[in-house]
């Protein structure tokens, strides 16, 4: 279960409209999380990051690090798409990120924890709380960060309605529809999901619905031209 | 087969996955493969909680998308969700029964539907914890005795086990990693089956048939590999399209 402070926090993403204008949102996120910076910072297509949230210079300075250098906990969480948990940066193994190691010396940052922002191989960011002395994070503030990190991937996939449209991403079917159309469409995994949702949203009819129809082949979805991201049309079944 | 000489394959399977490397989901797999011959019962299926306390489907012992849906439509109701909160597990439910129907309203017409006719739910545990449940199936009215549902336990522990043993690419030496590694690598192959499908032209339960036959002769982790396919980093081409088993 998140906490009170967290819900709240994800009551205000829910307000904010864009990433621009969330930064009072990232300051109340890292204080909830006990932790003293807070980035979070896009995928944008092979390797490299964008920085959209950052509450704390030396945070951001150990992420631009970790991105430039290819190496770290966020890009091994991006990677995996699990969470890497460090309390104590001293005491990483040796050679696991050597060139980081060497660097990150000089920066305030004692202890990180890295949140992937995924679903599956759709691989939207990262979010990562770092603190300036050694320990490990609550097993609550951990539960808070994930909560944190999946809402955040559901505004950076355009959906403002992630909360309702929890229960089809259960399903086994939504996923599967997701790597249908990206073939069909010739479009990453993120684009196809998005014109999932965008069909369903358009048609009116739930993202699952419309999953199973397209999995059974009795739906084909449409790049419409230009790819706007306008309501798509179907086209006639088979 | 005895199954006395049963257990001892299965004692014999699950000791030599866990200490080379194996793959989660397809170990999973195979142990729900396991527990409806040892249990007797129709279908199996591994669910693990996720960061909001909602089951998630890990593997089922038939990868059939229909038996995937039911277990899924257990995230809000049903035995599996009761026995993750309670931790207690809940067995020879009659899914006849008009008051079982009536307190879950929409997975027992599910699962009557798919044939089932009883249904009982283990708890996956880890130190005092529950982390998820095991799902079992009857298609015939057949009881578990408490031998079974002892051994249902021993399984549904080794099923916590395999997560925390399996080895991410992310390196990771904490549980809560662990568990949410397991979830992304099941997401991840739904999405692979996906793209297999509509590649080859086939159903996705046949694309994944495929693809699992091709992974399992070539030695590669089902997770591993369906990362590849979904980067583009591997040529599917490779893949012969029918599952020789």
């Amino acid at each position: 279960m998140i906490s009170d402070s967290m819900a709240e926090v994800l009551r205000l993403l829910q307000l904010d409209d864009g990433f621009d204008a969330a930064a009072e949102v990232a300051v109340r996120a890292a204080e909830t999380l006990g932790v003293d910076g807070l980035t979070v910072s896009l995928a944008t297509g092979g390797e490299q990051a964008e920085l959209v949230w950052c509450t704390d210079e030396a945070a951001g300075q150990f992420e631009d690090l970790q991105f430039t250098l290819g190496e770290g906990p966020g890009p091994d969480a991006v990677r995996a798409g699990a969470m890497v948990l460090v309390p104590d940066l001293a005491q990483v193994r040796a050679g696991r990120w050597p060139a980081l190691t060497t660097e990150s010396g000089a920066l305030a940052v004692c202890a990180v924890f890295c949140f992937p922002m995924a679903i599956g191989a759709i691989r939207v960011g990262v979010l990562t709380v770092v603190r300036r002395t050694v320990g490990p994070l609550t097993d609550a503030q951990i539960g808070d960060a994930q909560v944190l990190a999946h809402a955040l991937t559901g505004r950076a996939l355009g959906a403002t309605v992630l909360d309702q449209d929890k229960a089809p991403l259960l399903h086994a079917v939504v996923h599967q529809a997701t790597g249908m159309v990206s073939v069909q469409l010739d479009l990453p995994l993120p684009q196809a999901l998005l014109r999932l949702r965008a069909h369903a949203y358009s048609s009116g009819r739930p993202l699952l619905d419309i999953s199973r129809d397209v999995v059974a082949r009795r739906l084909r979805l449409d790049l419409n031209g230009n790819g706007d991201g306008n309501p798509l049309p179907v086209s006639d079944k088979d | 087969m005895a199954r006395e000489q049963q257990l001892t394959q299965v004692f014999v399977e699950v000791a030599d996955s866990l200490i080379d490397d194996f793959d989660l989901i397809d170990f999973l797999q195979r142990l729900s493969e396991r527990c409806v011959e040892l249990l007797d019962v129709a279908a199996c299926g591994v669910l693990l909680a996720d960061e909001h306390d909602v089951l998630q489907v890990l593997a089922a012992s038939d990868e059939d998308t229909r038996l995937l849906e039911l277990f899924a439509l257990q995230n809000n109701q049903g035995p599996c969700v009761e026995c993750y909160r309670s931790g207690q597990p809940r067995t020879n439910i009659n899914l006849t029964d008009p008051g079982v129907a009536e307190a879950w309203p929409q997975f027992t017409p599910e699962a009557r539907q798919s044939g089932f006719v009883s249904t009982n739910a283990i708890p996956m545990r880890l130190r005092g914890k529950v982390i998820g449940a095991l799902g079992l199936f009857q298609t015939i009215d057949r009881d578990l005795s408490e031998a079974d549902t002892a051994l249902a336990q021993a399984l549904a522990d080794v099923a916590t086990i395999a997560i925390l043993q399996q080895r991410t690419l992310a390196h990771s030496e904490t549980e809560r990693s662990q568990l949410q590694y397991a979830l992304t690598s099941r997401i991840v192959l739904e999405q692979v089956k996906g793209i297999l499908a509509e590649r080859w032209h086939v159903t996705t339960d046949e694309a994944f048939a495929a693809f699992r036959a091709y992974a399992r002769a070539h030695h590669h982790q089902l997770s591993v590999l369906a990362r590849r396919i979904a980067d583009g980093e591997f040529d599917t081409a490779q893949i012969p399209r029918t599952a020789h088993h």
